[in-house]
């Protein structure tokens, strides 16, 4: 009898220990490539993720800071990269997953629907994907802070 | 301050005077987003100091987008043929030498169609940073609507065992020649800059209906193995082997994989020789031109003259010189046109021992079954894909 309420605590333990709250996503992120760093906010109830940071900020055509050449809406192609909105609209699910939102590649101007799961407190899995989840690929972020 | 007493005020003025307050607030909100300090996060580090390895993406900037799902008709223009005597070198060992340049011609006429649909997958099982497992499933369909010459074949097709077959240009007429394959590409990279592509195929090729398939120990496999670096988002090469059935029978040859894009992503290469290579232009960020070539090709089963246990097959191997025009529909939807030359490469015919598959290569010198050749028509294929940008 012992044992099996030592177990039962103790798998409550490892439950509640490793479950997530809507707002853990909040932070500054950086993408498997490394080349930018994302900040996560959240705003009325949803989830927002903007480049905060590049590793190259300027545009080595131009020598301008880098804008947002690729972007399909003519308006929007001078607008700055660092500051750009790639995360929109994600709202949180539950058992560490937000959903209903979209992620833009920058590098392409596209829009992918998105799903963001947290594996552990400072990684996430972003899977962009075209009409199913099937269509998609994972890229694995992890949680930045401030060291300095 | 904000807090204006509007009571006083004519309607227009007061419509006025909210548009400004609240064009004002906006800007304002607007320019605490932009005037954020964003060097505060140069001091931003990774949470864990586990080192974190960066990967090679299976991307370059510019570049046409992935098909994922692709239905297209292909048609061949006519053109004449003519077919040799059907041989059976394996099993009366009276084949055609291989530098045979003037075997005896027993069919001619005119191909009036050749074609048919094609449906191509390519789905991601697993798409990580760190590895990438593309399969799909692929069918083509070619129907061919052949007018034989008159007198035409000259002498009966004949078995081994002296029994009549149907010639080569009504068996194509009625039954057409079809190919379904399963094709597995793994992208491995090893770090930012080195990456392995590994690709096998399996073929299923033949006159077979898809009511009655031919035996499954007909499959034919092909592989590459490729290693590459990807030099920056604009440029990757690679190098490696292949063993093909693209030049109709198996071969082994080398692969150069050779993509890239110009700075102002207008102009680039996608090239995988021999198996394609194209000169790139993108129009704008909705379409594209190609202009290169495609090289085709399987080893079809011949089932009709597949006796004694041996696989009777056509090695048809063809170059597709070609412009292609790819633009978006809607969404994740893209069009396709192409239009170019069928060069035959092959369309000989090989009697194999057993069903086992032999190299003959470019010096081998074994006999073949039947030595064909076709005149050179233009073609043209139009498509529908699901594609990701």
């Amino acid at each position: 009898m012992k044992t099996k309420l030592f177990l039962i605590t103790f798998c409550l333990l490892g439950y509640f220990s490793f479950a997530q709250e809507a707002g853990d996503i909040v932070g500054v992120w950086e993408p498997g490539h490394g080349k930018a760093k994302v900040k996560i906010d959240k705003i009325d109830n949803k989830f927002y993720g903007k480049i905060v940071w590049l590793k190259e900020p300027i545009d080595p055509v131009t020598g301008e800071p880098k804008v947002d050449k690729n972007n399909p809406d003519e308006s929007m192609q001078k607008a700055p990269l660092r500051g750009f909105r790639i995360l929109k609209d994600f709202e949180y699910q539950g058992e560490g997953i937000w959903e209903e939102g979209t992620i833009y590649d920058p590098e392409n101007g596209t829009s992918y629907s998105c799903i963001i799961t947290m594996k552990d407190e400072n990684t996430l899995d972003i899977r962009g994907y075209v009409g199913v989840k099937t269509f998609g690929r994972t890229d694995t972020w992890r949680r930045l802070i401030r060291k300095k | 301050m904000f807090l204006i007493n509007l009571g006083h005020m004519n309607y227009n003025y007061k419509i006025f005077a909210l548009l400004v307050f609240f064009g004002f607030g906006m800007n304002t909100i607007q320019a605490q987003e932009d005037e954020e300090d964003y060097s505060k996060y140069d001091d931003f580090e990774l949470e864990d100091d586990t080192p974190v390895k960066r990967y090679a993406s299976p991307k370059i900037s510019g570049m046409s987008p992935q098909k994922f799902i692709g239905v297209s008709f292909d048609a061949q223009m006519p053109y004449k043929y003519e077919f040799s005597n059907v041989t059976f070198p394996q099993s009366l060992d009276n084949g055609f030498d291989v530098d045979e340049e003037n075997p005896a011609i027993n069919e001619t006429g005119r191909a009036r169609f050749t074609g048919g649909f094609r449906l191509n997958t390519n789905i991601p099982i697993i798409s990580k940073s760190s590895f990438v497992w593309q399969s799909g499933i692929n069918f083509m369909d070619t129907r061919y609507n052949i007018r034989e010459n008159l007198n035409s074949p000259r002498s009966p097709t004949l078995l081994p065992d002296g029994t009549e077959a149907r010639s080569l240009g009504r068996i194509l007429n009625e039954d057409g020649l079809r190919n379904i394959n399963w094709t597995n590409t793994f992208f491995f990279p090893m770090n930012e800059t080195e990456f392995i592509v590994f690709q096998t195929q399996m073929d299923l090729s033949g006159n077979y209906g898809l009511d009655e398939f031919q035996s499954l120990s007909t499959i034919r496999y092909s592989a590459a193995a490729i290693y590459g670096r990807r030099v920056n988002d604009y440029f990757r090469w690679g190098v490696g082997v292949s063993r093909t059935y693209r030049v109709g029978n198996l071969n082994y040859v080398p692969v150069i994989m050779f993509d890239w894009t110009s700075e102002n992503k207008k102009w680039g290469t996608e090239i995988l020789f021999p198996a394609r290579a194209y000169l790139r232009y993108n129009i704008n960020q909705n379409s594209l031109l190609l202009a290169g070539f495609d090289l085709e090709g399987q080893s079809y089963r011949i089932d009709d003259y597949s006796v004694n246990g041996n696989s009777y097959e056509i090695r048809r191997g063809e170059v597709r010189p070609k412009l292609e025009f790819q633009t978006k529909i809607s969404g994740y939807i893209w069009a396709s046109v192409q239009a170019g030359l069928r060069y035959d490469w092959s369309y000989d015919a090989d009697e194999l021992d057993g069903e086992a598959d032999f190299f003959r290569g470019f010096f081998g010198d074994q006999d073949f079954g039947m030595v064909n050749s076709f005149e050179n028509p233009f073609f043209f294929n139009v498509g529908l894909n699901f594609v990701s940008p």
